[in-house]
């Protein structure tokens, strides 16, 4: 049986970065977005960040995206897209001071390949893009500390996610000195306090994208004692009654051809379930807590669902019913 | 030229499956084929019977197959085949090993950006030029930008440029930062005060140490660009029928007419079947065990519920392919049964021979 969800749920909403990774295509973005809604319901003032370069969150909320800028998708729910090139613009740009002297250096027929080049800068200076945000100071809100109570960052899969977490070591190796390796240091002790920074890993109640999963949390090292849990997404609700295998041969004797049809579509419904609870144990062993989130029929995850997967990851989902 | 097929794709619909179920399907109508895939699952390399290396391994295949060609597999090492690049390119062993021991070479590689994409172009084009492939199937490395991974030579070429080249590397050489151009000299200044005198020397080194090998580097670039944009070189779509996956795969669509590159068909994985019987379903009377009428109520709506996903499904197809006369190879939902070899047979069976005459000497004349 799954856990439940309430208390992991509750020491990952006291952090401060929740960074999250998976498998292309298990549901980083909605889960991500769940998070965020669930955060805001607790009167947290969260941004969820992407960091794609796409910007994938606000059309989910009917809304034209900002881009670089921070949108507000609900009460207390924010987002933004860290696309790299803004990040890194505004990064240099604070170090020269000047525009003029910014493009001068930098966005010319030699320099710009080269900066594009720079291996982990992009996710270096997404993450201290991250780091910022942590420190932010609010403007104009009265009695808070900081600008933002939570942030989510909805980071690439697999082998760039692992890419992005240790950039800042990666570039502190390549620069050995000087303001670069600086910064990277400051951004890496963010990243690198359990305290402040917890991994959620997504996977899919699959063979493949479990296995994919159990290979990542091996590959993350030291990030691994981040791990607060991992998050199985579109689990199948199986709504066949318990007796159902027993009653299955006197079922299909009765059955005509179209009550075949159905038996079989059930075989498989049956089979998903079962690969399900096996998915779930192997996941269980690699020590973190697995939360499951429903599989949700639609296109396109917009506020209602991730209501739903919200309600899910919070426990809520008998309560508020 | 080998006829190449590139497999591209957004992350997660199951591309390196599908390019071995592509490869394994040409391999039973004849060719004999080798199939290049990049960062796979172990458990796909295990199934596969490919170690992690670089050199192309053959897959056993299951006698019952009667497979008329053969099918071989390898896993890219972008580390060991840059390495190979720089040892082909190097002038001599000790323009080589002066890069293998640089401190930002060491570091970079592997993570160069583009560096995976540009090695697996480059290793794309060593397997196209052996001649004893009938065709060579490209498991793309997941993209934000379908076609990105063709703009990696000219990418790595720009970074190699002369211009850079002469920038970087003049000024470090004559043991100071005086340059041609205006504005060097506040260039120098303002990259020493961001990163430090070492890493500056790193880079300085870095380039210098490739100077030696440009000329190679730019012909290959060109020869690889050239490969790419031959006719005998064709792009695949592997997609999923979810509404999500639509939009990317359209603008791939777009991107390769614009590029005036051949698109050889779809593979559209996880496709749902219609359940074949019509009419509702029925179950003969109730015998009065338990769980029997929730089971009836629960198994009545699970064809018209499939039947209604398979209708979204169909729309999202037809959109998919409007305007292409490209084939659609549809492959039905497998389940977790697809991560083996038997699962990959599987797909084959579904995909078909891309080109009819393997094995009867034409395939590599196409």
């Amino acid at each position: 049986m799954p856990l439940p969800p309430g208390s992991a749920v509750d020491a990952l909403l006291a952090r401060r970065v929740l960074v999250v990774t998976g498998k292309g295509g298990v549901g980083k973005t909605s889960v991500s977005l769940a998070l965020g809604v669930l955060a805001a319901r607790r009167g947290m003032r969260t941004l969820v960040c992407e960091t794609s370069g796409a910007d994938n969150v606000c059309g989910r909320f009917g809304l034209t995206s900002g881009g670089y800028a921070v949108t507000q998708l609900a009460p207390d729910l924010y987002s933004m897209s860290i696309r790299p090139e803004a990040a890194i613009e505004e990064y240099l740009l604070r170090m020269l001071r000047f525009r003029k002297l910014y493009e001068m250096v930098f966005r010319n027929r030699v320099m710009a390949p080269f900066i594009d080049a720079v291996p982990g800068l992009h996710d270096l200076v997404q993450l201290g893009k991250v780091f910022d945000l942590e420190r932010e100071r609010p403007a104009g809100l009265v009695g808070r500390r900081r600008a933002w109570d939570l942030l989510v960052i909805d980071a690439p899969a697999t082998g760039h996610g692992i890419s992005m977490l240790t950039a800042p070591r990666g570039m502190m190796r390549l620069t050995r000195a000087g303001p670069f390796h600086d910064n990277a240091r400051d951004v890496a002790a963010l990243i690198e306090d359990p305290a402040r920074t917890a991994i959620v890993l997504v996977s899919l109640p699959e063979e493949l994208p479990v296995s994919e999963t159990t290979e990542l949390y091996g590959r993350l090292g030291n990030f691994q004692a981040q791990v607060a849990c991992v998050v199985l997404n579109a689990v199948e609700a199986g709504r066949l009654p318990p007796t159902y295998p027993s009653l299955r041969p006197a079922l299909a004797a009765g059955a005509n051809p179209a009550g075949m049809d159905a038996l079989a579509l059930a075989d498989a419904l049956l089979r998903r379930v079962n690969a399900q609870d096996h998915a779930r144990a192997s996941l269980a062993r690699l020590g973190p807590p697995v939360l499951d989130l429903p599989d949700v029929d639609a296109p396109v995850l917009g506020p209602t669902q991730l209501d739903r997967l919200a309600d899910a990851l919070g426990g809520e989902a008998e309560a508020t019913r | 030229m080998t006829p190449v097929y590139i497999c591209c794709g957004a992350g997660g619909v199951g591309k390196t499956t599908s390019s071995a179920g592509l490869a394994l399907a040409q391999a039973r109508a004849g060719a004999r084929v080798v199939v290049l895939t990049i960062d796979p699952a172990r458990r796909l390399a295990d199934a596969l019977g490919v170690r992690v290396g670089n050199e192309p391994s053959p897959v056993l295949l299951p006698p019952e197959l009667e497979a008329k060609g053969s099918l071989h597999a390898l896993m890219l090492d972008p580390k060991e085949t840059f390495d190979r690049v720089v040892s082909r390119f190097a002038p001599t062993p000790e323009a080589r090993d002066r890069i293998y021991k640089n401190h930002i070479y060491q570091h970079a590689s592997a993570n160069l950006a583009g560096s995976q994409e540009y090695m697996a172009m480059e290793r794309l084009y060593e397997l196209a030029r052996e001649d004893h492939w009938d065709c060579v199937v490209l498991d793309t490395p997941p993209t934000h930008h379908a076609l990105d991974f063709l703009a990696a030579p000219d990418r790595m070429a720009n970074l190699m440029d002369e211009g850079v080249m002469r920038w970087i590397v003049l000024p470090a050489s004559r043991g100071g930062w005086r340059m041609l151009e205006r504005g060097s000299e506040v260039l120098a200044s303002v990259l020493e005060r961001m990163v430090g005198n070492s890493t500056i020397a790193d880079i300085a080194e870095f380039f210098t140490a490739f100077q030696a090998l440009w000329d190679g580097f730019r012909e290959r670039s060109i020869e690889v660009r050239t490969l790419l944009s031959a006719p005998s070189t064709k792009f695949l779509l592997v997609t999923t029928p979810a509404p999500a996956a639509r939009a990317e795969a359209r603008l791939f669509v777009e991107q390769l007419r614009t590029h005036r590159q051949p698109l050889a068909g779809f593979l559209v994985n996880r496709c749902l079947v219609a359940p074949p019987n019509p009419g509702a379903p029925s179950f003969g009377p109730d015998p009065g065990l338990a769980g029997w009428a929730e089971s009836v109520a629960e198994l009545t709506a699970l064809p018209e519920r499939q039947r209604a996903r398979v209708e979204v499904q169909e729309a999202n197809i037809a959109e998919l392919v409007r305007g292409t006369t490209a084939p659609v190879w549809r492959i039905p939902d497998l389940g977790s049964a697809v991560h083996d070899l038997g699962g990959i047979i599987r797909i084959s069976g579904y995909v078909g021979a891309v080109v009819p005459e393997w094995g009867t000497g034409l395939g590599g004349t196409s």
